[in-house]
């Protein structure tokens, strides 16, 4: 999976640039950090990377699929199939137990492939080390557990492309550091896209590019 | 086609209905979850708002039960109404209103009829297909509850032969209702009209109990007519020379007059000519059975006013949950933006909020089969207390296709809150 990004802009709905990306190529096995102040333009950059901003222009091409002009059902499946999301402050089913909210995409998956998805979120908690008791509610979990489901529930498709925000936030050093290594190892070895918005330098570091944005433009990459 | 139906029995017929009923329900319900799992995050859904959700499960359930007991009352009564008047296959009276007759006879309300005379009377007892012709007087009590006179013949009719104790044999001996507080032996003195009335000077004498029959009659203190007539001082039906007699024949000239007579015909078609033939200007004859059912009719429509509103009342209980369930999905929004942006379809949104909504009307729909059945046997008591008519009501096939009905109609108005969930924007929810 390639992107390639040509001309994007992203306004609000009072007509303000958001974001303007005029070029940007990232190659499969790419680790790419997105950093700059808040207000930046990072997370609006990761929606529209995932098909999830709205009033974009310009071009996304994943491969050779234009997300921007895709139909809302077809971005939906395109990111169900190719895309795993970490959000900023995680968005877990709070009702819901690690597995169930790791698995979460099983539940609209094809039949096919539900078992597949469960055991892959089951060994992303294992490897993360999440306490996954069935009984145990997400809500009932430390901030770093919780971003740790989020994590596992971003990897639960092993899809080629992660899409990431501030994914080591809640973190401290010592589980943090490991979960960067797993995220480039998925990068490099799995040859898949890394797109990771972060303001932790330990992160910043492994990644193979850094683009910094300001007011929605790249201003350094 | 047509024949084919009715070759039926009524209860496939009753359970085709229902099955019909509910088809749509279950197309509707494999439609929206082919191919879907939704059920973990509606259940997560309701978690969420467990309270409210009780609530709106008890609102549903609160009306069905309500709709559907209070339909099944009203039948409940017409059948215990009906059953009341089995024994009574037809009764003779001077002319009148049959319902106020009726009322008196059967149901044993104290009113003031007019009498039927001593020739009007023979004129029955003499006729070939009349078998039995119990005259009945009534005008006096015991605690509230109706002293009635009549013959042994009558008593025997009523309670087919299986009194517990034994049949009076004197003036001053009674028989008393299944459910009468007096007791076998016991001794009392009949008074005058109900309220405060003068007591009669007789001492009678409990010495046997009817069966059960569901009726007025289970607290009536039923004596020999002639036990009535004399302590009114009338003459007791029969001639000096026949003094201390009791039951028939009466002697027409001795005969004080009678509110109304239970006549029994030796054949089943010959009631139709008895009625014929007693329905003249001095006479009213009619079955209380038909009277009954003119009154059902009556309240046939009724019946289906309430069913009417029984339905209306459930519909705006699930008109106003589903609003609820709309305004919940702005609560909702987030997990619904969530799924979407993990990639879930417009049609599995739609299957998670119709499944949330449905488990809400399927959970208040077992309640309200749970509240309706309580309701009947509450209801039934305390109608059954006040009037006396055993009213022994479930839940049937009508109660049944009411709720099949509501089901399939709320089902398919559970779409309007998913159809909205479905339409949200996906990013307002993610921030």
């Amino acid at each position: 999976m390639r992107l390639s990004i040509v001309d994007l802009v992203v306004q609000s709905a009072d007509g303000r640039m958001l974001v303007h990306v005029p070029s940007l190529t990232v190659r499969p096995g790419e680790a790419i950090g997105l950093q700059g102040p808040s207000g930046a333009g990072k997370s609006t950059l990761l929606f529209a990377l995932a098909g999830l901003a709205e009033r974009v222009s310009g071009k996304v091409m994943w491969c050779d699929r234009d997300i921007v002009r895709m139909a809302a059902d077809a971005r939906a499946a395109f990111r169900r199939e190719n895309v795993g999301l970490v959000f900023q402050d995680f968005l877990l089913f709070e009702e819901l137990g690690a597995l169930d909210n790791a698995a979460l995409s099983a539940a609209f998956a094809p039949r096919s492939v539900r078992a597949r998805v469960k055991r892959h979120a089951l060994r992303k908690l294992s490897e993360f080390g999440v306490p996954i008791e069935r009984a145990r509610r997400v809500a009932s979990l430390s901030g770093g557990e919780r971003q740790r489901v989020a994590m596992a529930r971003a990897f639960a498709n092993d899809p080629p492309i992660l899409l990431m925000d501030e994914p080591t936030a809640s973190l401290d050093r010592k589980t943090a550091d490991p979960l960067i290594a797993d995220l480039v190892k998925a990068a490099r070895h799995d040859r898949k896209i890394l797109i990771a918005a972060s303001h932790d330098p330990a992160l910043l570091t492994q990644m193979d590019r850094i683009i910094e944005l300001r007011d929605g433009r790249i201003v350094d990459a | 086609m047509r024949d084919l139906w009715s070759g039926l029995s009524a209860t496939t017929q009753d359970m085709m209905i229902l099955t019909a009923l509910l088809l749509p329900s279950v197309a509707v319900a494999f439609a929206i979850l082919h191919g879907h799992a939704p059920f973990p995050i509606a259940r997560a859904m309701m978690r969420r708002l467990r309270w409210t959700n009780i609530v709106f499960v008890l609102l549903i359930g609160i009306s069905i039960g309500l709709g559907v007991g209070l339909i099944a009352q009203e039948r409940g009564m017409r059948q215990g109404s009906a059953r009341a008047a089995e024994k009574f296959d037809l009764i003779v009276s001077a002319p009148g209103s049959e319902i106020t007759v009726m009322l008196a006879t059967v149901f044993l309300q104290p009113t003031d009829l007019p009498l039927l005379d001593g020739a009007g009377f023979a004129e029955i007892v003499r006729h070939p297909n009349v078998v039995l012709a119990a005259p009945l007087g009534f005008g006096d009590s015991v605690d509230g509850a109706p002293v009635v006179g009549t013959t042994a013949a009558f008593i025997e009719h009523l309670s087919d032969k299986r009194l517990d104790g034994r049949m009076f044999t004197s003036v001053e001996e009674a028989v008393v209702g299944a459910l009468s507080p007096l007791a076998l032996g016991s001794v009392f003195r009949p008074q005058h009209g109900f309220g405060d009335g003068q007591i009669h000077d007789i001492d009678i004498t409990v010495v046997g109990r009817l069966p059960l029959t569901g009726s007025p009659w289970d607290r009536a203190i039923v004596v020999p007519i002639e036990s009535v007539w004399s302590t009114h001082g009338l003459a007791d039906g029969h001639a000096p020379q026949d003094a201390g007699q009791l039951g028939p024949p009466f002697d027409p000239d001795y005969f004080p007059g009678t509110p109304s007579v239970i006549v029994i015909a030796d054949q089943h078609w010959a009631n139709y000519a008895l009625r014929e033939t007693f329905s003249t200007e001095r006479m009213m004859a009619f079955f209380p059975g038909a009277v009954l059912i003119q009154l059902h009719d009556l309240l046939g429509d009724v019946r289906q006013v309430m069913s009417i509103m029984a339905v209306v009342t459930q519909g705006l209980v699930v008109a106003a949950v589903m609003t609820a369930v709309l305004l919940l999905v702005r609560i909702f929004r987030r997990q619904i933006s969530i799924l979407r942006a993990l990639g879930a379809p417009h049609r599995f949104i739609f299957a998670v909020l119709w499944s949330y909504a449905a488990t809400l009307i399927l959970a208040g729909v077992g309640l309200g089969i749970v509240f309706g059945l309580a309701a009947v046997q509450v209801i039934g008591r305390v109608v059954t207390a006040r009037t006396d008519i055993l009213v022994t009501a479930g839940l049937g096939w009508p109660e049944l296709h009411l709720i099949g009905i509501f089901t399939t109609l709320t089902l398919s108005i559970a779409i309007v809150p998913a159809w909205f969930a479905m339409r949200q924007p996906v990013l307002a929810g993610l921030r």
